[in-house]
């Protein structure tokens, strides 16, 4: 067979996909384990470690896959400090590290190709968010975006995509998108307003942000959990305290306050009022403030919480979740606006691996029933052959391009290259039959088949427009705030593909079958 | 050698003839069937129109029933529900949540096996509302690693829905409006389409069902009418393309009704790929029809036919086979195969019963494209 240039064109796009989908060197012949995160106040952030980076060696030991990995890690289960050398392919880092360590560096094993899938498949929690009682505007949109940004990424979230989404109606939504497990408060954690003051009486002192707070202790002598009690109902629960450091600003209205006040008439090494702190308008503590504090600035400040459980274990845990939330919201400050959730999808991680290997077996299955239909039909190895070469040829370039623009699969982008890779099959058919057709010129049968072919890309194409949004300017925005995109997308990209590079080279390779 | 493959060829070319002849004459089986189809076609008609009256009627019926054209699922009507996959064989939650969480549907989903493998809990409240008293039911915390939680709000899944509605009209009539483009002839009343429908792009996308709901119902008959009456008048293929892929909705919407299946977002997307199915196989018959050189009408329907046949097997194949595998994960990809299957398979009487007797008709008449 001659290799025409239309069947060139296809071969170059073939190959240009399967890099984007494998990479050079391939990644699955790739050794170690991904870093998905990395602590930026830790000292392998200073070091160099970054997220995207690969380590394939602790201590001297190859390492492979995640196991490997987390085999080195187990001497920090006795809570002491140990010197690691940790390799990347470019550079070591050799230190003593304390059991830190182990919450500050993530890793996962090296993904074998460089397709993302979505949430649906993989796991993960999406939520749309609006501002309850008000449309925002764009700018409005963007601060909410850039305070859950640092909300989410202060709990440790890196693999999330946060962004902004608007529907056919003018709707503006936040829709936040994390990959994997997620926090068990997310609702929480993106939907409260996190409105935190200092009061004393009415005035307030300082509210959460950098303003008033320009430092939070986060862990080290000046953070931690306190003690642990007996729960008169059973249980037990926990006490934490950490530091913050009020801005002068702050400092001096507490002194201004303070100064007023008198001595309390209970107990005289008090102040009469309290220091009272507010998370979104309700009481959370009282704090008593010494009398040697009346009228003085004084930036360093304490602040106490609890948490509770049905054991110790369970009680720590709760009270340094409280500790990290209220930590968070004192370093963000408040959101804005009052947020409601109207949309909030946790899919499960568990399912999503089988589910991948079985969307792989039915598309496999499916191409082998079109095979046999097809040889059925026809009779004849060679085109049979080509036909499934082109389909094929269509998913490696659709899933290239997805990989290429980081589209994350899930469920209707996979609805839709099923279709593409179906009405492909289709056109590939309406070639074959009108090159059969010996009632007129080859080049003319081959010319109504592209045409036939034109046409049916060019109703799928505009069917599907009004699904990405591409057309807000007349008001059609997409549909559903943008979550079925990924099949109008994945659809787009598979026809457009299949009607400019492979069912042209296709009607070549037929062509030559028929000359002969 | 060169003279013999000449002589041959000049053979082959006698006996096609031949079979022409005879296929015009009508002595054997298929010419029998080619007389009869000559004589009924129109008839044949009938059987979509009646299929299609009882389709809107039951539709209408299952309207007045329920309040709405399909049974929307959760993330269409608002709600939240929880599937919950681990140790699930020994749960007998009916007894313990029933009374404390108002109208809770619970679906046992089995595994290949037979095992019960899922629960899933179906409710309209919220799920802060919900997951404390099924925490306390089940005696553990539902994590991201026992169960699933998808919520919709109420407000937005109302609007989802419309908004899915709205997206599905504009790609049926724009569908419409690419074929009318390509098969008219005039210019002038090409531009007049292409305006119509971009007017009525912005008018669903901006107007409909946000001013007064009888004036944008108005505005929309208005509009209906007037381009169907120009597809009627100065191009009968792209009307029949446009019947045919109406009647394939219809047809499988009230089958989706009668089976009383649960649609979600992903579900209406599926009725837009039926449509995507359905014209591809309109257009392969409209244009061999209609650009047909030497040959007869029924011979080009035949041609088609085989071609349209092949396709139609091939992607209900395909999908049949994809669905069997991942049926067990309940995912909505279910949903969108089933709604496929059906509608691929009143396609094959949609494109050629319905489609194929209208073109014949039109072609009889001497149209051409």
């Amino acid at each position: 067979m001659k290799i025409t240039f239309r069947i060139w064109i296809l071969i170059f796009f073939i190959t240009v996909s399967l890099i984007a989908i494998f990479g050079v060197p391939p990644l699955f012949m790739e050794k170690g384990v991904s870093i998905t995160f990395v602590d930026k106040n830790s000292t392998l952030f200073e070091k160099g470690l970054r997220q995207g980076m690969i380590i394939n060696g602790i201590n001297d030991v190859q390492i492979n896959n995640i196991n490997d990995f987390e085999k080195q890690f187990e001497i920090f289960s006795d809570n002491q400090s140990h010197k690691l050398t940790i390799k990347t392919k470019s550079f070591e880092i050799t230190d003593v590290f304390s059991s830190d360590i182990e919450n500050q560096l993530l890793v996962e094993n090296i993904a074998p190709t460089r397709i993302k899938t979505g949430l649906d498949i993989r796991g993960g929690s999406r939520a749309l968010v609006v501002a309850q009682n008000k449309t925002l505007s764009d700018s409005e949109l963007s601060d909410l975006i850039s305070i859950s940004q640092e909300r989410l990424n202060l709990f440790g979230l890196t693999d999330m995509n946060i962004r902004k989404a608007s529907d056919l109606s003018g709707n503006r939504f936040m829709v936040i998108e994390i990959a994997g497990s997620s926090p068990a408060d997310l609702e929480e954690l993106i939907s409260k307003q996190g409105k935190f003051e200092g009061k004393i009486g009415n005035l307030t002192v300082f509210s959460g942000g950098k303003n008033d707070i320009p430092h939070v202790e986060r862990s080290g002598q000046m953070a931690g959990i306190d003690g642990c009690y007996a729960n008169q109902g059973g249980g037990e629960y926990c006490t934490f305290r950490f530091g913050i450091t009020l801005s002068e600003e702050a400092a001096q209205r507490h002194a201004d306050i303070t100064g007023n006040l008198s001595l309390s008439a209970e107990n005289p090494e008090y102040l009469s009022e309290k220091l009272d702190l507010y998370l979104d308008d309700s009481l959370m503590d009282s704090l008593f403030i010494s009398k040697d504090l009346k009228g003085r600035v004084t930036t360093q400040i304490s602040i106490q919480g609890s948490g509770a459980g049905k054991d110790r274990t369970e009680a720590i845990k709760d009270a340094n979740l409280n500790m990290k939330k209220l930590q968070t919201v004192l370093i963000t400050g408040s959101m804005p606006y009052k947020l409601e959730i109207v949309k909030l999808d946790t899919i499960s991680p568990v399912l999503g691996q089988q589910f991948s290997k079985d969307v792989l077996i039915a598309g496999l299955f499916g191409i082998l029933a079109v095979s046999v239909i097809i040889f059925i039909r026809y009779r004849k190895i060679k085109v049979s052959l080509a036909l499934l070469v082109t389909s094929f040829s269509e998913l490696i370039i659709i899933l290239g391009i997805a990989a290429l623009i980081k589209w994350n699969l899930d469920l209707p982008s996979i609805a839709g290259i099923i279709a593409t890779v179906g009405t492909g099959v289709d056109s590939q058919i309406v070639i074959l039959d009108e090159s059969r057709f010996k009632t007129e010129s080859l080049k003319l049968r081959i010319k109504k088949a592209l045409f036939i072919i034109f046409t049916s890309f060019a109703t799928a194409f505009v069917s599907l427009v009004p699904l990405t949004g591409a057309l807000g300017m007349i008001g059609i925005g997409a549909a559903g705030a943008g979550l079925l995109k990924g099949f109008a997308v994945t659809t787009l990209i598979g026809i457009s593909a299949g009607v400019l590079i492979t069912r042209p080279a296709f009607a070549d390779m037929i062509k030559q079958f028929e000359e002969e | 050698m060169r003279h013999r493959r000449i002589v041959l060829t000049k053979i082959m070319e006698e006996k096609k003839q031949n079979n022409e002849q005879t296929f015009e004459r009508g002595t054997t089986t298929k010419d029998k069937f080619n007389s009869f189809y000559n004589q009924h076609y129109k008839t044949l008609l009938l059987i979509p129109i009646i299929l299609i009256i009882l389709s809107i009627s039951f539709i209408g019926y299952f309207y007045f029933k329920t309040g709405d054209f399909i049974n929307r699922d959760i993330s269409l009507s608002g709600g939240t529900t929880i599937t919950l996959f681990s140790d699930v064989s020994e749960l007998d939650l009916q007894n313990t949540l029933t009374g404390k969480i108002p109208d809770l549907e619970i679906k046992y989903v089995s595994d290949d096996g037979g095992k019960p493998s899922q629960i899933i809990l179906i409710t309209s409240q919220k799920p802060e509302e919900v997951t404390p008293i099924i925490e306390e039911a089940l005696g553990y915390k539902l994590t991201d690693k026992n169960s699933n939680l998808e919520f919709t709000g109420s407000n937005l899944s109302d609007n989802f829905y419309k908004q899915l509605v709205i997206a599905i009209l504009i790609a049926f009539f724009w569908m419409a409006a690419v074929v009318f483009i390509i098969f008219a002839q005039k210019w002038k009343i090409k531009i007049l389409a292409l305006v119509l429908n971009l007017l009525f792009g912005i008018f669903l996308g901006k107007m409909f069902l946000t001013m007064n709901f009888f004036i944008s119902l108005i505005i929309l008959l208005a509009f209906i009418i007037s381009i169907v009456f120009i597809y009627v008048k100065y191009s009968i293929p792209s009307f029949a393309v446009m019947l045919c892929a109406f009647a394939d909705i219809v047809m499988t919407l009230a089958i989706v009704d009668l089976l009383n299946l649960q649609i979600a977002g992903a579900g209406i997307v599926a009725f837009l790929m039926l449509i995507g199915y359905s014209v591809d196989t309109d257009i392969l018959l409209t244009t061999r029809v209609l650009t047909r050189k030497n040959t007869s009408v029924n011979r080009e329907i035949f041609g088609a036919f085989k071609t349209g046949m092949t396709m139609t097997l091939t992607a209900i194949a395909a999908i049949g086979v994809a669905l069997a595998v991942i049926y067990h994960f309940g995912t909505v990809l279910n949903q969108m195969f089933i709604i496929l299957l059906i509608g691929l398979s009143l396609d094959i009487l949609n494109t050629w019963v319905t489609n194929t007797s209208l073109i014949k008709w039109f072609a009889e008449k001497g149209g051409k494209l």
